[in-house]
């Protein structure tokens, strides 16, 4: 027996009407992707990309314009109410009740969701005990930092029970100590067999927490498969990160020495002018650091820096994409 | 329904943890009315001793009208703006609709319970003044507040989602005064016939039928508007702000 798919999107479209002198917005393009049941699944692209948008449809908060998304095996546009029952969503910007406590956020949404008052309560208690909030039970969540806001709405997302937890950029904004401890939430909850859709512009966090993702740009997917083979995908099998100065384009020199399988031009907002930055993807050894420095020597160019790295997904997405990934 | 409930007892929770702001912010209007014009004026020989006896219902459908806009208005705007926390409700197993409704209901009681402590407020400022004819039909008035402050918090909803929450004191001043003034609180309706067929202009005015409602109900002795047209109009009024309010609710929230 095949087990279902936690998530399946299929060919989601949704373009936003045309308001006033604003164009119409086609911010997801014939998106598909399955998720696994217990899997980690990763959105990774920039901001605009269409993610945040992806993530509005599966939840029933946007109204996809064509394709299908079913949860669990419900269609989420036909049966709403049942597929927000097995949903859970911790959304990017922090909307926690702010006339409640925070004990009376996580007993109000078991509330909402029909759960008896002892299940709601003991729920509440154990769910506060592992997300580390409980001192905090009858603070105001205004008067919380913003990590540990974050962990209250996970804990009012779990309250119901949910098969599929969504995060929209749970650690944006976050300082390096609270993003390494939801980190290890998350984690801790992927053990236990929930299933996991993040979207993130982090690369460091997909490749730690996701088994399997999906780079997306322009409303598309360009790709998607696990971290490893995302990088395994790279031609040559380490890159070489190169900035120098160049009175001529350096890439049509490099691409024809023998070890250089690929030369990409880098657009950073961190070049400044009359500078190159490029992404050789190389087959290392074999003498290629001389013959790559003697070319770029002979081209009249000064090296500013070079590194060789280990391939990592920021460099699929800079191959994918052309771009750099960032904030 | 659970949801629908449990959203309800939510907002009442949180009504009843800011009682006291909250009677002041609604309360505070009809009672310093009554003071200067049912109390002070009167002693005075400024005012005809009649004008009490027409005021207290008049008064009574201001206070709703103005608590069922500011208990649907002010919550919404903090639910629709940045933090977008109505998504909480929207992703509750209720329908949008449903999420809407509510809001309605629970502005209502928000109304209706600011409107009858409106009452007593008043008689008690204006005890030591002979002639204040007010006789409440409990059986006509309950009803009748419970249609005020549905249609009330309804026109709260309209406002809420068509107006920005940055003009909402411009709203205050441009749509709720002139509501007010022409509204029959301070004048009934059946007097307006000195106006000619003028009179009929004030029908577009939903306070009309709230104020007519309540001067049926507790002042039986001044005359009021037919009980046909005024349950009609509060009914229909109503309708087109519930209409109006949900559906724009629903484009609002979900994209």
């Amino acid at each position: 027996m095949t087990i279902s798919p936690a998530l399946v999107v299929e060919k989601l479209v949704k373009t936003y009407a045309a308001k006033g002198k604003a164009p119409a917005v086609e911010a997801v393009r014939e998106l598909s992707f399955s998720v696994e049941p217990g899997e980690c699944f990763g959105l990774l692209g920039p901001n605009g990309a269409g993610k945040s948008t992806t993530l509005g449809c599966i939840t029933t908060l946007v109204r996809p314009s064509s394709g299908r998304i079913l949860v669990d095996g419900i269609d989420v546009v036909k049966r709403p109410l049942e597929a927000r029952r097995r949903i859970a969503v911790v959304p990017q910007t922090r909307n926690l009740d702010r006339d409640l406590s925070v004990r009376e956020v996580l007993t109000f949404h078991g509330r909402y969701f029909g759960l008896p008052p002892e299940e709601r309560e003991s729920r509440a208690d154990r769910l506060m005990a592992e997300l580390q909030i409980a001192d905090k039970a009858a603070a105001k969540p205004a008067t919380l930092s913003g990590g540990m806001q974050q962990r209250v709405m996970i804990a009012r997302a779990l309250m119901h029970d949910p098969r599929v937890l969504l995060l929209d950029e749970p650690t944006t904004g976050l300082d390096p100590q609270a993003r390494r401890l939801l980190w290890e939430t998350l984690q801790g909850l992927h053990r236990r067999g929930l299933t996991i859709i993040l979207t993130t512009h982090y690369m460091e966090e997909a490749d730690r927490l996701c088994q399997r993702l999906a780079i997306v740009d322009h409303g598309r997917i360009l790709t998607h498969d696990t971290p490893a083979n995302l990088k395994k995908s790279l031609p040559g099998g380490a890159i070489l990160d190169l900035w120098a100065r160049t009175p001529r384009p350096l890439t049509p020199l490099l691409i024809g020495l023998s070890g250089v399988v690929r030369a990409e031009k880098v657009e950073s907002p961190d070049v400044a002018d009359g500078t190159e930055r490029l992404r050789l993807f190389v087959n290392a050894g074999d003498g290629l650091l001389d013959r790559v420095l003697s070319a770029v020597r002979e081209a009249g160019a000064d090296l500013d820096h070079v590194s060789l790295l280990a391939p990592s997904l920021e460099d699929v997405y800079i191959h994918l994409t052309g771009k750099e990934l960032r904030e | 329904m659970t949801a629908f409930f449990a959203l309800l007892r939510r907002d009442l929770l949180v009504a009843a943890r800011n009682a006291v702001p909250l009677l002041m912010a609604t309360l505070t209007q009809p009672v310093l009315v009554v003071l200067v014009f049912g109390n002070i004026l009167p002693r005075l020989h400024l005012v005809a001793s009649e004008f009490r006896t027409v005021m207290v219902p008049g008064l009574m459908s201001i206070t709703m009208l103005m608590a069922g806009v500011q208990g649907v208005l002010i919550p919404l705007s903090i639910d629709l703006g940045g933090s977008r926390e109505v998504d909480e409700r929207l992703l509750a197993p209720i329908s949008v609709l449903g999420v809407s409704i509510q809001k309605v209901v629970a502005g209502a009681i928000h109304a209706g319970t600011a409107g009858t402590l409106a009452l007593p407020a008043m008689m008690l400022l204006m005890h030591q003044v002979a002639g204040v004819e007010v006789h409440p039909r409990w059986e006509l008035l309950v009803p009748l507040v419970v249609l005020s402050g549905l249609l009330s918090a309804a026109f709260g909803l309209t406002l809420g989602t068509q107006v920005q929450p940055r003009y909402s004191g411009l709203l205050f001043a441009v749509v709720l005064g002139p509501l007010m003034l022409f509204g029959c609180a301070y004048y009934p309706w059946m007097g307006l016939a000195v106006l000619g067929p003028v009179k009929y202009l004030f029908l577009l005015n939903p306070l009309v039928f709230m104020s007519e409602a309540m001067r049926m109900s507790v002042t039986p002795d001044v005359p009021h508007m037919p009980a046909p047209l005024l349950l009609g109009g509060l009914l229909a009024f109503t309708a087109l702000f519930v209409f109006l309010g949900t559906r724009a609710f629903a484009r609002r929230t979900i994209l």
